[in-house]
């Protein structure tokens, strides 16, 4: 049953997500109670600015008093197991507190308010980015395995093996320096011009901020995909039907995009989502460059303003992204093959 | 395995590897990368880069934002380079009073068309010494430049800037050629001295600069006033032009050449430790969870999972943020996140090889576990993580050069990762000084390159199944 598949899988991946979290909120435990401490004295300290016409005394009484209220809602008081326990449901539960610097757009101060503005963003560049990758992927794979040691599959490997260890980030500077200074033709960062036009303008302002990015994760990504597009389908086309196919006399196009690709589906969409994840977990930081204000120009801001409770929000929501696609990636995975569902039955 | 063995596979990998022209062309690259690391010091034109690449005094006689020197080849006006003027001609002469003069001479050969941006003369010396600098032109006049007096020298380095310390004689050279009005417009502040002391004399030389090229003697004076006590020794000057070296300089006059060769060993060894550690790890960690199977198997898979299901950049940036780890740390966290990489081919090839019916009579022999795991086991899969190893080498690479680009770097080493910092935060981008961007990344792209193509390589020749038809 595809159902009970599914649960399992999304019930399994919520547990490894609670589990990553634990080990982080382990690891970074003494960071994060240093910064909640520092937190709490300020909170203390701008309580007892407000009081007026008190004691001295009176002042430091309130101020010790409010502290211990504080240490013990944050529960700092408590066992180390189970402050661990607590960070990590607070973590598990999107409660990440407050920021120390940064504020978002509209000056708030909540974590998770700012990561939230942050995730569409990451989003639409790296899904589009994926999707466009995936479409040139395939279709020079097919053409690649059509005529394998041809010219086009030699000096697109060479190319893949080329671009294999270059960095996003680099890359990125390199187009910057080209489109934007030399030639002027793309705006240097962001993502829409200030003040943002209205109407269908503002998409096309968008895309025009996008391009840059955009072309960055293509020129690094899809030769990785086509090269392993045409390992597949290379292995496909040896199978007999697909001479049985062309024996028929069925035109070329249609042996390629009906029979080969239907049964290349499960792992081309393995990779589609793998090179989307692997952009999350390797390339995220090249937002950086373009000041592209997603999820992992966060890292650059947190990192600069040393802001901790950001850093860590950020890193848990990003973990929780990937955990998600890899739900899905299984998911669709054992939709499309269904060979795969072999623990349905549990 | 015999000595003989490994031999004789090692000759059949070859005879099988000299067919991949890529492969080869990988080979060759690392091998001259692994000559470039090994000579480094012969190769370095500033053979202390690795320990003073974040001081500022080693650095203060190059010019900032130098283009490399070879860039005079495609401009019309050509640029002074940046040099180093060591061999002097030394005279002593015995002065009345048992004084003794030192009279050091430099020739420089100036072919440039824009003046050098300084003349700067450093000597060591000790006791209590006057100094004198002067410059012989090419048209005869001879300037004396500035004068200074040092005290109770212990081997101190003296440096003097012809630009700081003889402003004031130049503009009383240029007194002698320019009109009144003419001079009214300058004073001793705004006129750069090298600008005049390269520039033709004649008036108007103030405003407009046309180079006297030919052979300039540069000349140190060194007074010792008590020859017992005091000496000079190891003059040279520095003439800092504003072209530079192999690949120029950034905007800390620091030269980028020997940047970016003293970054290639960490490079190398960044992605040699954390691939060859993790892939053992990993073939070590898929051995053990086929064989033993059961409960061990389903909890190695677990962990297996766990970390599988980690974005590893993310995590790296946050524990580099919080631990500011050295470089061995840095290793070892990847070290952790990459041991995945090859476990499961590895897992399913072991699964396979349990069955075999030599492990069968190893076992029936009664060999202990550990001698079937690692004398029918290991030897036979190692060869095929080489290509997991060497396809894992780049990644590594990538991944410290953007923990480093965040500048979370280890502080105490140069790497390509930090130059490209450095470049981001000195505007490199905004300014277009390419010299700066372009070869850090052009190498981390060669290297990861260069083990592709060996990686590919031993793929396709250990793995038959990926061949072309």
């Amino acid at each position: 049953m595809y159902k009970w598949f599914a649960l399992k899988r999304v019930l399994k991946g919520i547990f490894t997500y609670i589990i990553i979290i634990f080990i982080m909120s382990v690891l970074f435990n003494t960071v994060n109670e240093q910064t909640m401490r520092a937190s709490i004295e300020d909170q203390v300290r701008a309580e007892s600015m407000r009081l007026k016409n008190m004691q001295p005394s009176a002042i430091q009484r309130f101020q010790q008093q409010r502290r211990d209220e504080l240490i013990h809602l944050y529960r700092l008081d408590r066992p180390l197991l189970e402050r661990i326990l607590f960070r990590t449901w607070n973590t598990v539960t999107f409660n990440f507190g407050k920021s120390t610097i940064i504020k978002s757009s509209r000056g708030e101060r909540d974590v998770i308010t700012i990561i939230g503005e942050a995730i569409p963003r990451s989003l639409i560049l790296f899904t589009l980015a994926a999707a466009i990758e995936i479409a040139v992927g395939i279709i020079l794979g097919l053409k690649k395995a059509q005529k394998p040691g041809g010219t086009l599959d030699r000096t697109t490997s060479l190319l893949t093996m080329i671009v294999y260890g270059m960095p996003t980030f680099w890359l990125a500077m390199i187009l910057i320096m080209f489109f934007v200074y030399q030639l002027k033709i793309f705006p240097s960062a962001g993502m829409h011009s200030v003040p943002p036009p209205q109407g269908i303008m503002y998409f096309i302002d968008l895309l025009w901020h996008m391009t840059l990015p955009l072309l960055t994760l293509l020129l690094i990504g899809f030769w990785g995909v086509s090269f392993v597009v045409r390992n597949i389908v290379l292995s496909i086309l040896q199978e007999d039907y697909i001479m049985a196919a062309r024996a028929r006399g069925i035109p070329e196009n249609r042996v390629l995009f009906g029979h080969t690709l239907r049964t290349a589906a499960p792992p081309l969409i393995t990779i589609s989502v793998l090179s989307l994840l692997a952009s999350i977990s390797g390339a995220i930081i090249f937002e950086g460059i373009f000041s592209w204000p997603g999820l992992g120009n966060l890292y650059w801001i947190a990192v600069q303003q040393n802001d901790i409770p950001v850093l860590m929000g950020d890193l848990a929501v990003t973990v929780g992204l990937y955990q998600l696609g890899l739900i899905m990636l299984d998911l669709t995975y054992g939709f499309m093959d269904p060979r795969i569902k072999v623990g349905g039955k549990a | 395995m015999t000595f003989g063995d490994i031999k004789y596979r090692l000759n059949e990998f070859w005879s099988e590897f000299r067919k991949e022209r890529s492969g080869l062309i990988g080979l060759g690259i690392l091998i001259i990368a692994l000559l470039i690391v090994i000579f480094e010091p012969l190769i370095l034109p500033w053979k202390d880069v690795n320990t003073k690449w974040r001081s500022i005094d080693y650095w203060q006689d190059n010019s900032a934002n130098a283009p490399p020197a070879w860039t005079n080849a495609f401009t019309k006006l050509k640029a002074p380079v940046t040099m180093r003027l060591e061999d002097a001609k030394k005279e002593e002469t015995e002065l009345d009073g048992g004084i003794k003069l030192v009279t050091y001479t430099f020739d420089y050969h100036y072919t440039a068309d824009k003046a050098p941006l300084d003349v700067i003369l450093h000597i060591t010396g000790h006791g209590d010494i006057p100094f004198q600098v002067a410059i012989e032109r090419p048209d005869g006049e001879t300037i004396d430049l500035a004068q200074r007096f040092e005290q109770g020298l212990s081997g101190q380095d003296i440096r003097l800037s012809i630009d700081n310390d003889g402003r004031e004689a130049a503009f009383t050279f240029v007194k002698n050629y320019e009109s009144q009005e003419a001079l009214e417009q300058f004073s001793g502040k705004s006129l750069r001295t090298a600008d005049v002391l390269f520039n033709i004399a004649q008036p108007g030389m103030a405003k407009e600069f046309k180079p006297l090229k030919g052979t300039y003697k540069l000349i140190a004076k060194a007074m010792l006033l008590d020859p017992e006590n005091s000496s000079v020794e190891e003059p040279y000057i520095v003439v800092t032009g504003s072209v530079s070296g192999i690949l120029g300089t950034d905007d800390s006059k620091r030269d980028l050449f020997s940047g970016l060769i003293a970054g290639l060993k960490w490079a190398l060894l960044i992605g040699f430790l954390t691939s060859a550690i993790s892939v053992l790890i990993g073939v070590m960690y898929g051995i053990i969870s086929a064989y033993f199977g059961g409960a061990v198997d389903s909890v190695m898979q677990f962990v297996y999972q766990i970390v599988n299901s980690m974005p590893v950049l993310p995590v790296l940036i946050v524990i580099s943020a919080i631990f500011k780890p050295n470089i061995y740390m840095l290793i070892l966290v990847m070290v952790l996140f990459f041991w995945t990489g090859s476990v499961m081919t590895v897992r399913s090839m072991a699964l396979q090889i349990k069955e075999e019916t030599y492990i069968e009579a190893a076992k029936a022999l009664g060999a202990k576990k550990s001698r079937i795991i690692f004398k029918h086991m290991v030897p036979i899969l190692i060869p095929y993580s080489f290509a997991s190893m060497a396809l894992s080498v780049p990644s590594a690479i990538v991944y410290e050069s953007s923990v480093s680009l965040l500048g979370l770097g280890d502080a105490t080493i140069v790497t390509w990762g930090q130059i490209l910092h450095d470049a981001m935060q000195g505007a490199a981008i905004l300014k277009g000084i390419w010299w700066w961007i372009l070869p850090p990344g052009l190498l981390i792209a060669i290297m990861g390159m260069t083990f592709a193509f060996l990686g590919f390589s031993m793929d396709k020749i250990l793995h038959p199944k990926l061949k072309t038809r």
